[in-house]
């Protein structure tokens, strides 16, 4: 257990200097955070995501997007051809370049926070 | 007093003594009931009214010392109702009468609800806390009618209800026009597709009679409602001889246990089974089902999926492992389903495509019983039987009732061989659950500051208000999972369960009758509620402030009927055709609700709307405050979609 969380802690920082996000997103093309976040909102992922990618749920859980530990080319196939429930977004309904954004979007979102700084999450 | 007005009015004393003497002796003789002209020079003053008041009594009755009403109150009483619930209405007039005055409105007492789908709302939440159901009064035809969706809701959940609906059979006594809408053949024929047993009483010993036999028909599991239709002649007419009446004696049920081979079966395949696992659905129906579930699950060390039709498992047990439910199925060489209404959704994971498709996500091979009391009591034409599994073995009992003989069982099996592997698999278990948990914890913190507020956040900041008391979840409209993943439901009364039809409307109606039979045990009762939901039956919220029961509502508003908006984004994304109109005909925009105000002009404290996080935590202080004074309470929070 305090290995998983000295695990996160130690992903979660690495984020913040950049470091891990450039690694899982190294097949990614260059995005616009912030035109992803307007493509986002608009095309309504965070209907089920939530507005900061926390994850949420339809029929089954939405997955958690913030700082996410998919490559860019799984994400890409999920949006297009979906497992699942999700609906499919054609490159008539998003281009590979809200794509790109989109995913740029959920790679800068802070994501997890560590829990010690929270103390009613150990009621 | 002047000279003149004193003379008038012992003029008309005079005169009223006089009338009501002549009254009284022709009161006897009605059919000579015809009164002498009056000789008008005898009167002081001539008062044309007060001789219209002052005739003797006519051949119809206008009083009465008896009547059915009192004596179907003397037979309700003996199965100790606290509580009816009602929306007023014609049809049952006598009993309400008798309720109130001669039964002096207590043991039961009557409570005033704005819509009946309110008040059988009402005494579903309530059967779920306190194991019995209540009785509900409505209007034969309309008051039925609006009441249906909540009966189906509690036929589905399998919860008890004592419907009973005034009607008038004989035709010839049906005055009024209204009184003709209001009359059926057979009322009961709307709602007989979700309601156990239903009778008409022909006469006041017959109701004695159907009205103790449909109180043990719903107490029998399955529970579901019974309905009782009630003549309104029969309520209202005297009795001609009440000692020639006689009221039951209510026996006691025992639930149907399952039967010892079978039994005996499950106990032996639990205990050789390598990856045993249950799964818990509508199990614990009473305060021992949760107790006795653990002790089962701790003598085989076996993860328990509890899937919250009940509270059937505490969720800080290691050996609760909802949350690893698709890992643990697609592992599993022995499932058990206790009360599981949809088996076959439990073994497979269904994709809502343009194909639609189900996958099975557990073994083929995996062995599967279901011990369920749902299998005695099948009905045809509602469908919420849910598809079809081909299981190896259905118990058709009680599962709770059933528990004790197979734990019992199962321990007479256990060897020391057994006894070690089952330590083995259950430090397993405990540490998969923490790792869960903490994950759970790391997952809350995202978006921890956002706005509109996470659920995460606001179940966190509630539970954060609450922990230190005897707390109740009364309602969770929509079913979100944080509370399951943040706070210790270590209790019976903990959570209980959601609508079972998932027909909308329930939530906020359920929790407060839920909220009712918690005050007697002091118990702090909280519902998270949605926006849709309380939209349905906002009256909800005056019979709180009325009856002054106990309870804080959380909005969870997210300003739509979210479900069916992402339906909409997934039916438009099928087409191409942009999610631009997706919210047309799903949101609850333009104008935004204000649910504070709403609250407020029915008397229930409120405060809202509150979308910056920061200041949820002060204002669910100050309304738990109200709510531990005995009075209902509302927070109106802007939360996340989902």
């Amino acid at each position: 257990m305090d290995r998983l969380f000295g695990l996160n802690v130690l992903a979660i920082a690495a984020l913040f200097l950049g470091i891990a996000s450039a690694a899982w997103a190294q097949d990614a093309p260059k995005g616009d955070a912030g035109n992803g976040r307007k493509v986002y909102l608009a095309d309504g992922c965070y209907q089920c995501h939530g507005r900061v990618g926390q994850g949420g749920s339809m029929n089954g859980a939405a997955p958690i997007l913030a700082q996410t530990r998919m490559p860019f080319p799984a994400f890409r196939n999920q949006v297009r051809n979906p497992v699942n429930d999700m609906p499919a977004y054609s490159e008539s309904m998003l281009s590979d370049k809200d794509l790109a954004d989109i995913f740029a979007f959920v790679l800068s979102l802070p994501g997890r926070r560590p829990v010690s700084e929270f103390p009613i999450l150990n009621n | 007093m002047s000279k003149r007005t004193r003379q008038d009015t012992i003029g008309r004393r005079s005169f009223l003594k006089a009338a009501t003497a002549a009254g009284a002796a022709l009161g006897s003789t009605p059919a000579a009931a015809q009164p002498a002209p009056p000789s008008t020079a005898a009167r002081p003053v001539p008062l044309p009214d007060i001789a219209a008041e002052t005739l003797p009594p006519p051949a119809d009755p206008v009083h009465q010392s008896s009547s059915g009403g009192d004596f179907m109150l003397d037979v309700l009483k003996t199965m100790g109702f606290a509580y009816v619930t009602q929306t007023p209405a014609s049809t049952f007039r006598g009993l309400h009468e008798a309720i109130i005055n001669y039964g002096m409105n207590a043991q039961p007492e009557l409570l005033s609800c704005a819509h009946e789908e309110i008040a059988v709302a009402m005494a579903h939440g309530y059967a779920k806390i306190e194991g019995t159901p209540l009785p509900v009064m409505v209007q034969s035809t309309v008051g039925l009618q609006h009441a249906s969706m909540a009966l189906y809701n509690a036929y589905c959940d399998q919860a008890p209800i004592y419907m009973i609906v005034g009607n008038t059979v004989d035709a010839a006594k049906r005055g009024f026009s209204f009184e003709w809408a209001h009359s059926a053949i057979d009322p009961a024929a709307i709602v007989r597709d979700y309601v156990k047993w239903d009778d008409q009483p022909g006469s006041l010993q017959h109701f004695a009679e159907s009205a103790v036999r449909a109180y043990q028909i719903a107490m029998t599991p399955p529970m579901a409602p019974v309905l009782l239709s009630l003549d309104s002649e029969l309520q209202e007419n005297p009795i001609a001889n009440r000692a020639a009446l006689r009221v039951p004696k209510l026996a006691q049920v025992a639930p149907p246990q399952g039967d010892a081979e079978a039994v005996a079966d499950t106990a032996r395949q639990l205990v050789k089974a390598q990856n045993p696992v249950i799964v818990a659905d509508r199990m614990a129906r009473t305060p021992q089902g949760m107790a006795r579930l653990v002790e089962l699950a701790e003598a085989l060390q076996c993860p328990v999926i509890d899937t919250g039709g009940r509270s059937n498992f505490p969720n800080r047990h290691y050996l609760c492992q909802t949350g690893r439910s698709a890992a643990l199925l697609a592992q599993a060489d022995l499932i058990v389903g206790l009360e599981l209404n949809d088996f076959y959704g439990t073994l497979h994971a269904f994709s809502d495509r343009i194909v639609r498709r189900s996958r099975r996500i557990s073994r083929a091979d995996a062995h599967t019983i279901s011990i369920t009391a749902r299998q005695l009591s099948p009905r045809a034409n509602y469908q919420d039987f849910q598809r079809y599994q081909d299981v190896d073995l259905v118990i058709a009992a009680d599962a709770e009732q059933t528990l004790p003989s197979l734990t019992d069982q199962v321990k007479r099996l256990i060897d020391a061989d057994r006894r070690s592997v089952f330590e083995v698999r259950g430090k397993s278990l405990q540490a998969s659950y923490h790792s869960m948990v903490e994950q759970w914890k790391s997952d809350a913190t995202i978006g921890w500051d956002a706005s509109p507020i996470t659920i995460a956040r606001l179940c966190a900041e509630l539970y954060d208000q609450i922990r230190n008391d005897d707390w109740s979840m009364v309602g969770n409209g929509n079913r979100v999972v944080w509370p399951r993943r943040l706070w210790n439901f270590d209790r019976h009364y903990r959570w209980i369960g959601s609508s079972g039809g998932s027909g909308i409307g329930y939530n906020a109606p359920a929790s407060l009758g839920a909220a009712l039979a918690n005050r007697k045990y002091g118990r702090l009762s909280v519902a998270i509620q949605g926006d849709g939901d309380l939209m349905f039956c906002p009256g909800t919220l005056w019979t709180a402030a009325h009856h002054r029961i106990p309870i804080l509502y959380v909005m969870h508003n997210n300003r739509a009927w979210h479900q069916e908006l992402m339906y909409l984004q997934a039916m438009s994304n099928r087409h191409d055709r942009g999610l631009h109109n997706a919210h047309i005909g799903t949101t609850l925009t333009d104008p935004n609700i204000d649910f504070a105000m709403m609250a407020k002009s029915m008397g229930v404290y409120s405060e809202g709307p509150i979308d910056n996080p920061k200041d949820l935590a002060p204002a669910l202080k100050r309304a738990l405050a109200v709510v531990r004074k005995g009075q209902p309470a509302l927070i109106d929070a802007i939360v996340e979609s989902r």
